[in-house]
């Protein structure tokens, strides 16, 4: 029998089994479908807010106070030097007078806070810096330091600071996503090792009829691995529709939530879809093996 | 043919079903194979197409050593051998064609190819005309007789029959025991398993008596060693006895 004969008959058979043991067979569905469902949406918002994270570490700011004492010479020097710096791409000062006028356009109710009153404000130096690469996150919070350590320097804000803490987070979430979908899969492996035993219980007398007349094991257990990999393929399509269907929701909500816009930006894209397809058709041919164990086929006594 | 060489096996509850048996089958012998129920028969059985290994002994089937075949060849050896079981044991959820032509199916033959020799077996046991019906809208006796096609249909040079009468009617028992000769005389080795009395004593062919896994008595054949007419009288309704192809042993 050709491989594409033989792959006919098994998903014939597959199917027939499938339905047979329909309940079953859609409890094994439904449990991988909402295990890639839930791996799926939190890699979906992972990836996002990644995504939005490279933003702002793309745009991230060193934001550099003077002290009042310092005077133009000083704030010279201080310039000089941190345009010198490894990871500054630019950099550019702020007079007082400036900052005050872009405190009132920020807060248009706070501006006579500032109105009036020359030097309400510090000067300061706003610097573009590159992300640092892989190795030099040491280094570069040791300039960071250093730069706050300056004479002349007030107060630094390095957006990098807050930008670490949101990456720690999310490499945390990640962690967690990824232990959530190593329990989720092995229990939707269980599932479907569970359905493809019943149904080979359902066929066993089927099974002893095949090896009776010479099936090989390749043609007995054939059927059971398509049709554990059917399940999986079914849970991951219904897992991919759900994840479009929350994705197309809360896209609808980012004119109005920040948070939408960080999670939901972007859709999974061709490759990831199907990857998550292959999660679950690999999670159903494994669960078929695990049920196939070398003498669950056996005839009984 | 068949070759037993003291063989015994001990099942690993410790129960004995058979004790140092020693027979030799010859190429296109039919042999009963009688005893009370546990006997051993069915083990006796079991042992010539590798459903169990014994204990001790050795069997040569057609000079193979089955107890030392590897287990991915044990499919191989069942296509050489055509085995009818009491309870038929047909697929009830497929057709009577699907049932006949499942060992071509896995062997590759095109689907018209299939239809030919399954049409083939089912018209030497007189049943060509119920393909498409299903195992239970037969007889006893129909089931049966699917069961001997299926087992043919590959024309094995082995028949192993265990208690193939035990569920039908003395009439029916004699339309099946009737196919079995006929099968006999294409030149197939038969063995027939049963502890009906009468039914051996009217074919009159060698008899394997065993008794408490023993072989306690090997009666040879009343009709001479070569195959023969030995059919009881009465006409048989399966149709003629000419050859059909045999669907190759090609591995699937």
């Amino acid at each position: 029998m050709s491989i594409f004969q033989a792959l006919v008959y098994f998903v014939r058979e597959a199917t027939t089994g499938l339905v047979r043991s329909l309940r079953v067979s859609v409890l094994a569905i439904l449990t991988i479908a909402v295990s890639l469902f839930l791996s799926g949406a939190l890699f979906l918002a992972s990836q996002n807010l990644a995504r939005t994270v490279r933003g702002w570490r793309a745009e991230a700011r060193l934001v550099v106070y003077f002290d009042r004492a310092s005077d133009a010479e000083r704030r010279g020097e201080l310039r000089a030097r941190i345009a010198a710096g490894a990871w500054t791409e630019t950099v550019a000062e702020v007079s007082a007078a400036e900052a005050g006028r872009r405190f009132e356009r920020a807060f248009p109710s706070l501006a006579e806070l500032v109105q009036g009153r020359g030097g309400a404000l510090p000067h300061s130096l706003e610097a573009r810096l590159r992300p640092p690469a892989a190795g030099e996150a040491t280094s570069f919070a040791a300039w960071i330091e250093g730069v706050r350590a300056l004479s002349g320097v007030e107060m630094v804000d390095a957006d990098q600071d807050w930008i670490a803490q949101v990456e720690t987070l999310l490499a945390l979430v990640r962690g967690l996503g990824l232990a959530l979908t190593a329990i989720l899969l092995g229990a939707s492996v269980f599932t479907i090792a569970s359905v493809v035993r019943l149904t080979s219980f359902l066929y066993r007398d089927e099974i002893a009829v095949m090896r009776l007349v010479g099936a090989t094991e390749f043609f007995i257990r054939g059927p059971f691995y398509v049709e554990g990999i059917l399940q999986g393929l079914l849970g991951g399509g219904i897992a991919i529709g759900a994840l479009a269907g929350l994705h197309a929701f809360v896209r609808q909500k980012i004119a109005t939530s920040a948070i939408a816009g960080l999670l939901a930006d972007r859709f999974l894209g061709p490759s990831q879809l199907l990857l998550l397809l292959l999660f679950g058709a690999l999670a159903g041919w494994l669960g078929a093996v695990i049920s196939l164990g070398k003498e669950s086929l056996q005839p009984s006594a | 043919m068949i070759q037993f060489f003291h063989v015994s096996k001990r099942f690993p509850s410790g129960q004995s079903a058979l004790d140092n048996v020693t027979l030799e089958i010859d190429r296109g012998e039919f042999c009963f194979l009688t005893g009370a129920s546990g006997a051993g028969k069915t083990t006796l059985l079991k042992l010539i197409f590798r459903e169990e290994i014994p204990s001790a002994g050795q069997i040569l089937v057609n000079r193979r050593n089955v107890s030392s075949i590897p287990q991915r060849k044990i499919p191989y050896l069942r296509r050489t051998i055509g085995v009818v079981f009491q309870d038929f044991r047909l697929i009830e959820r497929k057709t009577i064609f699907e049932n006949v032509s499942f060992l071509p199916r896995i062997l590759g033959l095109d689907a018209s190819r299939q239809k030919r020799v399954a049409f083939e077996a089912l018209r030497r046991v007189g049943l060509s005309h119920r393909m498409s019906s299903f195992p239970r809208q037969l007889s006893g006796g129909e089931k049966q007789r699917v069961a001997i096609a299926r087992s043919l249909i590959n024309e094995p040079e082995i028949l192993i029959a265990d208690e193939p009468t035990g569920n039908l009617d003395p009439d029916l028992a004699q339309e099946i025991v009737k196919l079995f000769l006929e099968i006999h005389l294409r030149g197939t080795t038969v063995i027939f398993a049963t502890h009906d009395r009468a039914l051996i004593e009217s074919v009159g062919h060698r008899v394997l008596n065993l008794a408490h896994g023993r072989l306690v008595d090997d009666r040879p054949s009343r009709r001479g060693s070569s195959p023969g007419p030995a059919a009881p009288s009465g006409e048989t309704e399966t149709g003629d006895a000419g050859g059909s192809p045999r669907v190759g042993d090609s591995p699937s």
